[in-house]
């Protein structure tokens, strides 16, 4: 078998994060060379996300017998997001691949993947599941979830919560993640970062070992990181904008809760009536308070971007 | 700033151990402190300092160091040159401090000297950090409440299993001292922070010193703060990357509330008399701006954290292959 020399760049890095997968470990290093044959310029990226279960000695296993298999061993479970940034940041190919550990994605995607992305037209390409293995339940959530990522962010994504993917490795270069981010990097990165993706079906297989680490009720935070994105996309460049915006919905609000002041006679209620003329100011003080907050997230941000002049652009050459 | 007074009679080269002791707040007879625990210290084959870190303020007792440390003693004596918190006083001492294994021990007695070589031998086995508790404990039964209330609104907020965060005294790598981000008086909850940077704690029962079994009071203010510091800590500890998780939550329920009462108090109605409805619209109006006004706060926090998302690690590796 040829093996990958010392200090040798590989073209191609697959990063794989892991959390009490060992029984998928040898399979899916099998599977993955397998796909990609005996050539040496890929590298496999196992990230050890503070497995429990024995995984880190069947990837120690399997980094000894293949030098192009590489382990990264996180000190504690972090969780998805922050293994895939590790494995990205130690990635040395010029494309990358990301894929989870459940073998439910099949590497034999990944010459698919990586040739759309060789063509040169996309600096991400997304695979999507189109005949999904999964229980109804998952499915639903799923296509939920799906619908409400494209409603928040504007950017088409069939399948977020498809790790298969292919990047550009200068797109990588400028992206961190963090909290749990890792579903929408496609979103994040066409969003933030005006990268073109576009996606390819892949085949999906229902999990045969291990236990999946999702379900329904990581709904409520999936729809929260879903709002942050939303939000950073919208004011990134001009927060003032969003909080005023938010300050002239209150100002109305604060007009149309004047009108039953106006109609109610002030001594109809007795004691209470004075309830009715204050409820403008409620929201006037809502209006003020959102203007004051937009100024100093304006403050916070100009005075970030003076220091760190932030990540380069992509650029690209049309002629 | 910090001046360096004492000296050592230790080399650099070699030394294994040291002795951590902030001298703030009241400290007891730090030249007897020193004698009594430095005494089983010295029947083990490592090299040691002790290396005391004092406010302004302390000048007889820094006297009585360097009277020692005169003779022969390992000790150094560093002064800051403003009033530090207990965090800030640990993170000056360390980075002078030249021992493998750092010792963070209070000014006053805690446990039995003859237990802290057991500490600082579980962390030469491999352990990241190791905290004394104070058990068998023969204390006030005011103290053994307190503990134990506190202890459990611990473990209620902050999760975990610590059961003596304010006895203080641990042993560790010098690593874990200097990568774990502390700050205020938040050092007590060490462990706690220590582990959200990817350290492993293990608490071991040491008996309590005699010295410190005495009823403890202290002013209501303080326990006002000590729950006040359970609070920032539980937002600190689970939501300082994610503060939207916090926030957004909050802010939803209040908005619910608030829009509960006001369909509540458009079935009560709001005239000819309408005191009810008006307070329950009242009411519904105040919680959906509350409610905005939180989720406003989430999003400014969740702005700070993506901003500062390129500067900051968020993983530990402990180990490369390839």
């Amino acid at each position: 078998m040829a093996l990958t020399p010392a200090g040798l760049t590989p073209h191609l890095s697959i990063v794989v994060p892991l959390f009490n997968e060992r029984d998928n470990i040898e399979p899916l290093v099998a599977a993955t060379k397998a796909a990609l044959g005996d050539a040496n310029d890929w590298e496999l990226i196992l990230v050890d996300d503070g497995s429990t279960d024995g995984t880190t000695l069947e990837v120690r296993r399997a980094a000894r017998e293949d030098p192009r298999i590489r382990l990264l061993r996180l000190v504690r479970n972090y969780g998805q997001t922050a293994a895939l940034q590790a494995g990205f940041e130690h990635a040395r190919g010029a494309i990358v691949v990301s894929m989870d550990g459940d073998l439910q994605n099949d590497p034999a995607d990944i010459p698919r993947l990586v040739g759309v992305l060789e063509q040169g037209d996309f600096d991400l390409v997304a695979g999507y599941r189109e005949d999904r293995k999964d229980p109804f339940t998952r499915r639903l959530s799923s296509a939920l979830g799906n619908a409400v990522a494209r409603a928040l962010t504007g950017v088409s994504i069939r399948d977020t919560g498809c790790t298969l993917r292919a990047y550009r490795r200068k797109l990588l270069d400028g992206f961190f993640l963090y909290s749990d981010m890792h579903r929408f990097i496609p979103a994040a990165a066409a969003g933030l970062r005006g990268a073109r993706l576009t996606e390819i079906p892949v085949s999906h297989a229902p999990r045969r070992r291990g236990t999946s680490k999702y379900g329904f009720s990581r709904a409520p935070l999936v729809l929260n990181d879903l709002l942050v994105l939303a939000a950073i996309q919208s004011f990134r460049e001009r927060p003032l904008v969003m909080f005023a915006r938010g300050a002239m919905i209150a100002i109305l609000a604060a007009m149309l809760s004047a009108i039953p002041a106006l109609v109610i006679p002030l001594a109809s209620a007795g004691p209470t009536s004075l309830i009715l003329p204050a409820l403008p100011f409620i929201w006037l003080q809502l209006a003020g308070f959102l203007v004051l907050l937009g100024l100093i997230a304006e403050v916070v941000l100009r005075r970030h971007r003076v220091m760190y002049p932030g990540t380069p652009a992509l650029v690209r050459q049309v002629r | 700033m910090t001046l360096e007074l004492g000296l050592t009679s230790h080399p650099d080269a070699g030394l294994q151990v040291s002795v951590l002791v902030p001298v703030w707040q009241k400290p007891e007879s730090l030249a007897a402190l020193y004698q009594e625990y430095a005494r089983p210290l010295r029947q083990r084959p490592w090299a040691f300092e002790f290396v005391f870190i004092c406010e302004p303020g302390f000048e007889a007792e820094i006297r009585e160091l360097l009277e020692l440390a005169e003779r022969g003693e390992p000790i150094r004596i560093l002064q800051v040159a403003q009033q530090l918190d207990e965090s800030r006083l640990y993170n000056a001492a360390a980075e002078l401090a030249r021992g493998e294994v750092i010792v963070t021990l209070p000014g006053y007695r805690r446990i039995e000297a003859e237990q802290v070589p057991r500490l600082i031998d579980r962390v030469f086995e491999g352990r990241d950090l190791v905290l004394a508790r104070r058990w068998p404990r023969r204390d006030a039964w005011i103290n053994k409440v307190q503990n134990r209330v506190l202890h459990w609104l611990i473990r209620w907020t902050l999760g975990g299993t610590l059961r003596d965060v304010a006895c203080g005294v641990r042993a560790m790598r010098r690593e874990v001292l200097l990568k774990t981000p502390v700050y205020g008086d938040s050092f007590r909850f060490f462990a706690l922070f220590a582990g959200q940077a990817g350290f492993e704690s293990v608490e071991i029962d040491t008996p309590q010193h005699p010295g410190d079994r005495r009823a403890r009071f202290y002013r209501p203010g303080l326990y006002f703060r000590r729950l006040v510091d359970l609070l920032g800590l539980f937002v600190i500890l689970r939501f300082t990357s994610r503060p939207l998780r916090f926030f957004g939550p909050v802010g939803m329920t209040l908005i619910s509330l608030g829009l509960a009462a006001l369909v509540a108090s458009i079935l009560v109605g709001l005239a000819p008399v309408g005191g009810l409805g008006r307070i329950m619209l009242l009411t519904g109006i105040f919680l959906i701006v509350l409610g905005v006004q939180a989720i406003a706060i989430g999003l400014i926090g969740e702005m700070m954290v993506f901003l500062q998302a390129p500067q900051q690690t968020r993983y530990r590796i402990v180990e490369r292959l390839n």
